[in-house]
């Protein structure tokens, strides 16, 4: 994608020193000199070459759009809005001990514990710890996918565990992640495939599960959040419609979701993806019926996934409401108009985006406006 | 030989003893009852050796936790009538200063003697001082061996001299005398028994009206010293041109006036009694002499002293030309004022001095020593041990400072981690000075916050620098809320010396257990919030660092984990080598990670199979590599 030769020093100026850099943590452990914690990502230690793969593969060095879509799906996109799919689902986990400790539907663990149960990946990584310390974990089994349940809104480094799990011996890894972390995964990707040399732990990777997202929150919002939570223990974080709902043994507090928009991380502002376009399957909430997911089948791979997962009645599924499935592609749509600035002037300079599909995004908007 | 012949009671006999075995033997025949010591090279092995032989000769060995205590506590096994010993090298003869200065004006009752080690050219020291101005600003008379036996006959003297005059007396050995090994013939062991009595009516007490009377001490030491027959001359009758020596550079300058072959012409007075100086043995020479070189090492003392005697006397002394350090003539291949002596230097010196030709045979077959040498030797750069914990340490301070981001300042502070400094240390530390300094300093930076100063700041130091120095500088920064992170880098041990106990092992320089000092609860005392982690556990340690680094205010972290070379010692090893299928040598990203920026000396290049690997002879199993390679291809064969 990028052609010059560029290594760590130009990650530094180009991503790291811009704030551009989303901590989706597939950089961090390819060396020993880029390292994280708390949400920061260094290069801790100038190794001195020029060239490095941790610049190649970073999702934010470049990313184009139609190369991607050919890569995971052997086709461009026709859906401007959710990116390629093969059906949009209400969806949710059978299994009520995933339930209980899902943020929703209980989806994304169930197939994920499912995957890990039936020898499909050899492991997943995931995000666990809890929401005010959340850390990358390698999961080995159901038991540790289920561990790892629940939306942790800040910007956790999964990859690394991925990154972990590959130089233990890890064959075929899965991954949960948040769009950012699926795009990086797919670029290590198309890398090797570019370059079967190039060592990128994230070529390894399985199922790739992605979630919706709009924006992860910084560092910083752990301390709110501690303070919300008035020192007792947080069972759940939730962001629905109406604010940020906080539930510790003593109840739920909702607080107005302006409160928390000053710890919006900057970098998620130049992020055009907020469906995980090039996960297998990608699943959110139904802002809804928080008892569901939305469930969106991509690839062969998930396509597959979900046809066993029904057969051994893992998850179940209904149909997606019309309506609701306009106002999720209306949402979509507009994030990426906001990004690509409204699609008068570039984007940022990261994103190819064809013209082709410019014009698409725009139709598939007005369409929506009607 | 050793700490067998230290003890040996064959009077007449010789035996070979180093330097500091011979001043250990010249306590005990002077039947010494008290030794304290903080350790320090090159007098290290002393204490030690007293501490063996403890129990045979009545002796109680301590070591301190700094040296004023130990001087103190010497001081008063000397109140009580008995003799003592303190043993340290200059720089803790500076920390000694304050009490050595009162107590030559309250004097002493039983012999007390000071042994200081001096370390021209600091082999093992972070600078080079000279004792014996330290010694004069105290007003105490000061001796120099120039020989392994005459430290013993000095030592055994100088309790005797202590006791005529009241006055602690002190004994400049530099590092040539303290390590080397020479023939010592035994003298007579004590029978005395030795009792302590200290009644009321003695006291012990400093006033400014005393000076004069201390002075008048000083004045008898110097008539004493006019006969001492460790001063001597050795040369023609009226000389015109003399050397004046003193230490072991007295052996280099006689060693010199034979090969240049001008013992018919030149003399060589040796001094051993450098402080107070013998004027008139010494004007005897003068007033022949028309040039006059010095020989000695560190400082120009001795030059000084007897440049100020020639003024005092100019009218009796007449015209004289004077070589030496301040003229530049008598200097080291580093200066005059910086390195060492030796017989090659000094005859060196002489020969221009005296216009006499010599030419330096440098060292035999030294080519053919180095091509050997070349192709077999690995490069070996001043680094930590294999396995050190510093060295995990500092890895992930280091991680942890970049991750921050805000440019921390990290201070360091004396030890085995002084060498933070260099490149195998990732050049962390940006100061280095005395035991203890590093947290006087951040506890200063702590409190530039209104002067704009936003870095934050650390400073490091040793478990054993953190008993000697630290509590005062602490309980600075906790009264004056200083926002410092004081990192204790704790291995259990005073490695950089020799592995001597401190307040935290527990046990006694004679090996008792006693009760460890515990470093948290000093803290914890102090009201400053301390965390403990060990670390080996590289990325849980850069975790810790980076957290502790957002608070504010005064606190501390213990990374603790025994020093390496105290834990395997006499254990079985972990096993640890490189997979060379996994290890991608030079395709990985890491550019040679391990053994170029890690910087273990384990760790080295197998350049036959471009691949990493492990020189299990050197590597001592901690397996801290193996948590850092990206490639995971370094595997750890656990047995401990
Ligand atoms: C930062 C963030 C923002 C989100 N924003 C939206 C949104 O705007 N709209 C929407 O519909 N959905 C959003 N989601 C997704 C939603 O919160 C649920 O994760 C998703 O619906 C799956 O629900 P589930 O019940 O299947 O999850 P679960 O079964 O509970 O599984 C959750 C999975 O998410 C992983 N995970 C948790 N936190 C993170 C993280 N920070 N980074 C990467 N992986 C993580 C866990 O490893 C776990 O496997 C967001 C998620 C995150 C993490």
């Amino acid at each position: 994608m990028n052609q010059a030769v560029k290594g760590p020093g130009d990650l530094i100026r180009e991503v790291l020193e811009q704030n551009q850099c989303t901590v989706c943590g597939l950089c961090v452990g390819m060396c020993p000199y880029i390292k994280t914690v708390s949400q920061k990502v260094a290069i801790i230690h100038s190794c001195g070459l020029k060239e490095g793969n941790c610049y190649k593969a970073c999702p934010r060095t470049g990313i184009n759009l139609p190369e991607l879509d050919d890569m995971v799906f052997g086709q461009e996109r026709k859906d401007q809005a959710l990116g390629f799919n093969r059906g949009i689902y209400f969806a949710r986990a059978t299994d009520t001990a995933i339930t209980q400790a899902a943020q929703y539907g209980g989806v994304t663990t169930a197939l994920m514990a499912f995957a890990v149960d039936q020898g499909m990946v050899s492991g997943a990584a995931l995000s666990g710890g809890t929401s005010l310390s959340p850390r990358p974990v390698i999961a080995r089994t159901a038991r540790e996918v289920i561990s790892c349940a629940g939306s942790k809104y800040t910007a956790v480094p999964t990859l690394t565990a991925l990154n972990k799990a590959v130089g233990e011996g890890l064959q075929c890894v899965g991954v949960v992640g948040r769009p950012c972390q699926i795009a990086a995964v797919r670029k290590g990707q198309a890398l090797s495939r570019t370059d079967p040399s190039a060592r990128i732990p994230a070529s390894r990777a399985g199922l790739v599960i992605g979630l919706f997202c709009f924006w992860s929150l910084g560092f910083d919002f752990y301390r709110y959040l501690e303070e919300k939570a008035g020192g007792d223990e947080i069972v759940k974080v939730d962001i629905p419609v109406e604010g940020l709902a906080v539930t510790t043994a003593k109840g739920t507090g909702v607080w107005p979701v302006d409160e928390i928009r000053p710890y919006i991380r900057e970098v998620c502002n130049t992020c055009a993806d907020c469906t995980s376009e090039w996960a297998d399957v990608s699943v959110g909430s139904t802002e809804y019926d928080p008892a569901w997911n939305t469930l969106v089948v991509r690839s062969d791979a998930g396509q597959s996934l979900v046809n066993r997962a029904l057969e051994k009645a893992v998850i179940e599924i209904k149909p997606y409401p019309e309506e609701r499935l306009k106002i999720l592609r209306k949402a979509a749509l507009n994030k990426k108009m906001r990004v690509l600035q409204n699609l008068d002037r570039p984007g940022p300079e990261y994103l190819t985006v064809p013209a082709e599909y410019l014009s698409e995004i725009k139709q598939q908007w007005e369409e929506l406006q009607s | 030989m050793s700490i067998f012949g230290v003890g040996l009671d064959q009077p007449g006999r010789s035996v070979l003893l180093t330097g500091n075995e011979a001043v250990a033997r010249g306590a005990i025949e002077a039947g010494v009852a008290f030794a304290a010591c903080y350790p320090g090279s090159p007098t290290a092995e002393v204490l030690p050796t007293l501490a063996q032989l403890g129990e045979k000769f009545n002796i109680y060995t301590e070591f301190s936790t700094n040296e004023k205590v130990a001087i103190e506590a010497a001081a008063a096994a000397s109140f009580a009538g008995l003799r003592s010993l303190t043993i340290c090298k200059v720089d803790g003869f500076n920390v000694a200063l304050d009490f050595a200065t009162a107590i030559s004006l309250s004097g002493n009752k039983g012999g007390m003697v000071i042994m200081v080690g001096d370390d021209p050219n600091a082999h093992s020291s972070i600078k080079e001082e000279d004792c014996r101005f330290l010694a004069r600003t105290a007003s105490l008379p000061l001796l120099e061996p120039a020989t392994v036996m005459e430290a013993k006959e000095i030592t055994k003297f100088a309790f005797e001299l202590s006791e005529k005059i009241m006055l602690p007396v002190v004994v400049r050995c530099t590092t040539r005398i303290c390590h080397a090994s020479g023939d010592v013939k035994l003298g007579e062991l004590p029978t005395a028994e030795k009792k302590a009595s200290l009644t009321r009516d003695q006291k012990f007490v400093t006033t400014p009206l005393f000076s004069q009377f201390m002075k008048s001490k000083i004045k008898n030491a110097a008539d004493m010293a006019e006969c001492s027959p460790f001063n001597y001359y050795t040369g023609p009758e009226n000389a015109e041109k003399i050397v004046i020596a003193c230490g072991p550079s007295y052996n280099y300058a006689l060693e010199a006036v034979e090969i240049l072959g001008l013992k018919d012409s030149v003399g060589v007075l040796k001094i051993s009694t450098t402080w107070p100086l013998p004027e008139n043995l010494i004007l005897r020479y003068l007033k022949s002499a028309r040039e006059v070189v010095f020989v000695e090492e560190i400082d120009s003392f001795l030059e000084d002293g007897v440049m100020t005697l020639a003024a005092k006397y100019w009218d009796e002394v007449g015209k004289v030309k004077f070589y030496g350090k301040n003229s530049g003539h008598v200097a080291s291949p580093k200066g005059p004022f910086a390195g060492e002596l030796d017989p090659d230097v000094v005859t060196g010196c002489l020969g221009k001095i005296f216009n006499a030709h010599y030419e330096s045979p440098g060292l035999p077959n030294i080519k053919e020593a180095r091509d050997l040498l070349n192709n077999n030797l690995p490069g070996r750069e001043l680094a930590l041990c294999a396995g050190c914990p510093h060295r995990a340490s500092y890895w992930a301070i280091k991680t942890a400072v970049e991750l921050d981001g805000r440019n921390a300042i990290v201070l360091g502070d004396i030890g085995c981690y002084s060498l933070g400094l260099v490149r195998t240390g990732y050049s962390l530390l940006q100061s280095v000075h005395c035991m203890g300094a590093g947290i006087g300093i951040a506890s200063g930076l702590g409190k530039l916050d209104r002067f704009q100063f936003k870095q934050p700041v650390i400073a490091v130091l040793g478990d054993s620098t953190f008993y000697h120095a630290a509590p005062q500088a602490l309980i600075n920064a906790r009264y004056n809320q200083s926002s410092m992170l004081c990192i204790i880098l704790d291995n259990e041990t005073t490695a950089m010396t020799g592995h001597q106990p401190h307040p935290g092992r527990g046990i006694s320089a004679t090996g008792q257990p006693l009760g460890k000092v515990e470093i948290e609860a000093i803290l914890a005392g102090m009201g400053i919030p301390v965390t403990v982690h060990d670390p080996y556990d590289v990325e849980g340690t850069t975790e810790v660092v980076y957290k502790i680094l957002q608070e504010t205010g005064p606190r501390a972290l213990v990374l603790r984990r025994a020093c390496a070379l105290m834990a395997v010692k006499g254990r079985k090893k972990n096993r640890v080598y490189v997979d060379q299928d996994k290890c991608i040598g030079d395709d990985c990203g890491c550019a040679r990670f391990c053994s170029r920026v890690f910087a273990c000396p384990a760790n080295i290049w197998d350049a036959q199979r471009g691949r990493a690997s492990i020189d299990e002879a050197v590597c001592n199993g901690c397996g801290v590599c193996a948590s850092l390679c990206p490639q995971q291809a370094i595997v750890v064969e656990r047995t401990v």
